[in-house]
């Protein structure tokens, strides 16, 4: 275990394990404040580049965002694309509700800045906002 | 207000179907308890892609009160939802330094004038850009709404003192 924080009503469950390395971020995220959240789980992503050791999994789970989780989350995706250039295999799964088109297109843009990650964006069924 | 300003400003919130009209400090506990209100609101109309639309731009229009609202004399903020035909309307203000106002302006005439393809590529590249404009969401926000939006933004700037502008956003879904 890497890192886990439980999920609030505001901010998003994140689990990070390794052996394989997995990183999985799901719920809803608008935190009073975006760097106190966010910090520690970017500089976590980034402490994988410093002595890459396998593939690594990303999961992202979302239903609703804020813009400025929406640039600790780019924040995030840079790391996720300097473990890549390490040369390690990354692959992201975007997950989001079929009835969600923003989160969908928010999926489709991440991919778009990020092209060069192996970038799966999937639809599943559920509801609620 | 006595009885029948009371009663006007009653039926003024029904002629104009108001879902909801806040006007004071805006706070971030403000901000969750009203999305609860709201959430609950249009989980009862049952169409969850609109439902999502409104409720993402309230919460930057929120969000950029709280932000932007702080360390003014008067640091209160307008939300107002209300219902027009088959659309809701939010409606987010606040006054904002006149120099301020300026730099606003010019970054909502760029958004307005811009198709949905732009204001997504716009988009995209603010989302790598952490330090173009003020607050957390350095500029997203408003282009979030934009997104979000059916129709293009509508604002308002309206001169109070000189120095300070009464300013007003809306956004159609």
């Amino acid at each position: 275990m890497i890192l886990h924080i439980a999920a609030t009503d505001r901010t998003p469950e994140i689990l990070f394990t390794e052996n394989p390395f997995h990183f999985k971020l799901a719920g809803e995220s608008f935190p009073e404040d975006v760097s106190v959240f966010y910090g520690p789980v970017i500089t976590s992503i980034n402490s994988l580049s410093v002595a890459p050791q396998g593939p690594l999994r990303v999961e992202m789970v979302l239903t609703y965002i804020n813009s400025s989780s929406i640039k600790a989350m780019y924040r995030i995706f840079e790391g996720i694309e300097s473990y890549r250039k390490t040369g390690s295999v990354v692959n992201v799964v975007w997950k989001s509700d079929k009835d969600d088109d923003i989160m969908q297109e928010l999926g489709e843009d991440f991919k778009d800045r990020f092209p060069e990650l192996d970038f799966n964006i999937e639809q599943h069924d559920g509801s609620s906002i | 207000m006595d009885f029948p300003q009371a009663i006007q400003l009653r039926a003024t919130l029904r002629e104009n179907r108001v879902i909801m009209a806040y006007n004071g400090t805006v706070t971030d506990e403000l901000m969750l308890m009203l999305a609860d209100m709201l959430k609950a609101r249009l989980v009862a109309n049952n169409d969850t892609k609109r439902s999502k639309l409104i409720f993402s731009v309230f919460m930057e229009g929120v969000q950029n009160l709280i932000w932007h609202g702080n360390g003014h004399e008067d640091n209160s903020g307008m939300i107002l939802i209300t219902e027009v035909g088959s659309e809701i309307i939010v409606m987010c203000g606040n006054r904002v330094a006149k120099s301020k106002s300026e730099v606003l302006k010019e970054r909502l005439i760029k958004i307005e004038g811009a198709d949905k393809e732009t204001i997504r590529q716009m988009y995209r590249e603010g989302m790598s850009n952490s330090s173009a404009h003020e607050g957390p969401g350095a500029g997203l926000g408003l282009l979030e709404i934009a997104r979000r939006s059916s129709q293009p933004i509508r604002y308002s700037f309206q001169d109070v003192d000189g120095t300070n502008v009464d300013f007003i956003l809306a956004a159609t879904i």
